[in-house]
């Protein structure tokens, strides 16, 4: 079960290079096609998983609570895809979430900047220069909205295994890169990555199940073990505790939950002006 | 190949060899165990095992070199790092220079036999160790 997370500065060139790969190593290809079913099974329309994923938080839009929910259901059927399949993900954030697995190879491809310019001017019927303010507004954008939603920057290439520039390597050469870097014994699953692998996808899958209730859950997990960080007040703390247990503990695979309940300081502070 | 899977186990933690000896008896292993990696190299140099399971963060010599030493003798032997410091570089590392797997510590016994039934599955080993692990359930 080998696992290629391709993310680009370009949506449809990311897309494009991970479809090929997936095709050439004849493994799967994941994308936000999988986005109807996760919408499906937690009935929330789809539209607003795609806003999750492509708008950040506003005051006017989509509320950081209901993104945060999104994403957590995107993150959750993602990683229970890539248990069990040689995949190629494209287009879900995985490169943001499935970390510290040593057998997942993550790639950036960079599209080439000149035909991004070209083709974004043309299909906008703008300058050139117009275009280019555009375009690094965008990778702004992306930079703020990785940050803001897994505290990491996705346009930073050291977050990669492999960092390739399309301006001057064409996608088949991409392609061929990929699908030979993959077969490196260091990108081999092994017993303690295939473990890590699954903690995430546990994690995922009783935060996805907490978030509604409980909105500021931090959730990790270790074969079964659960340890679960939430805040609450002083006097809600034993409550807030047992009520996550009861919900955690009901989840397939968990066999044991810990939860840590800090002072909630900022419902406190507000409570204390009263 | 012989019925049973020759095994050197070396971790400087006593209670590791204490404990996996026995558990890999029950499956067809004959297993020596070792605490001091020095020891173990010398043994290395006498003897070419079908499995090798090594702790990787131990005094003077480490996981890694144990691995790379065995690597030089021989290309059949299976080599199954196990350590209390799992890392992604680390893991990587292992299996780039050879490893046959990775196991983070703490584990099961039986997590390892799995892993040693699929070393020797690949060694062409005559011992069914699917059918010993399910008699055990």
């Amino acid at each position: 079960m080998s696992i290629i997370i391709i993310s680009s500065d370009s949506y449809p060139v990311g897309r494009e290079i991970a479809m090929k790969t997936a095709k050439n190593l004849d493994y799967d290809f994941l994308g936000r096609e999988s986005l109807a079913q996760i919408a499906d099974n937690h009935t929330i329309e789809e539209s607003k998983l795609i806003k999750a994923m492509d708008d950040g938080p506003s005051f006017l839009g989509m509320k950081k609570r209901v993104r945060n929910r999104c994403l957590a259901y995107i993150q959750e059927a993602t990683l229970g895809a890539l248990i069990n399949a040689n995949r190629v993900c494209q287009g879900l954030a995985a490169h943001l979430y499935v970390l510290g697995i040593s057998h997942c190879l993550s790639v950036l491809v960079l599209a080439d900047p000149e035909q991004i310019l070209q083709q974004s001017a043309s299909n906008k019927g703008i300058s050139k220069k117009e275009a280019k303010k555009l375009i690094d507004r965008h990778n702004s954008f992306r930079r703020r909205w990785s940050m803001d939603a897994f505290d990491l920057d996705e346009t930073d290439p050291s977050q990669y295994d492999l960092t390739i520039s399309l301006s001057q390597i064409d996608a088949d050469e991409a392609v061929k890169i990929i699908s030979e870097t993959i077969t490196y014994r260091r990108f081999n699953p092994m017993t303690y990555s295939v473990k890590c692998l699954h903690d995430l996808e546990l994690a995922a899958r009783v935060r996805s199940a907490l978030l509604e209730s409980f909105p500021n859950v931090i959730v990790r997990a270790n074969s079964g073990t659960l340890v679960v960080e939430t805040a609450a007040l002083k006097r809600e703390k034993r409550k807030r505790a047992e009520a996550i247990k009861a919900v955690a503990g009901k989840i397939p695979g968990v066999e044991y939950v810990e939860v840590h309940v800090l002072n909630d300081i900022f419902r406190q502070a507000a409570e204390s002006f009263r | 190949m012989a019925d049973q899977l020759e095994v050197l186990l070396l971790d400087d933690e006593p209670i590791v060899g204490k404990r996996l000896k026995p558990a890999l008896a029950k499956i067809g292993c004959n297993v020596e165990v070792f605490e001091e990696p020095a020891v173990a190299l010398k043994r290395l140099d006498e003897k070419t095992f079908d499995v090798v399971v090594t702790d990787i963060r131990m005094d003077d010599i480490d996981g890694i070199q144990v691995l790379e030493h065995v690597r030089e003798k021989s290309q059949r032997t299976k080599v199954i790092m196990i350590t209390g410091y799992a890392m992604m570089a680390l893991a990587r590392e292992a299996m780039e220079k050879g490893a046959f797997d990775f196991i983070a510590k703490p584990f099961k016994p039986d997590d390892l036999r799995r892993v040693i039934a699929k070393a020797a599955k690949e060694l062409g080993s005559s011992i069914n160790f699917e059918v010993e692990m399910e008699n055990e359930i």
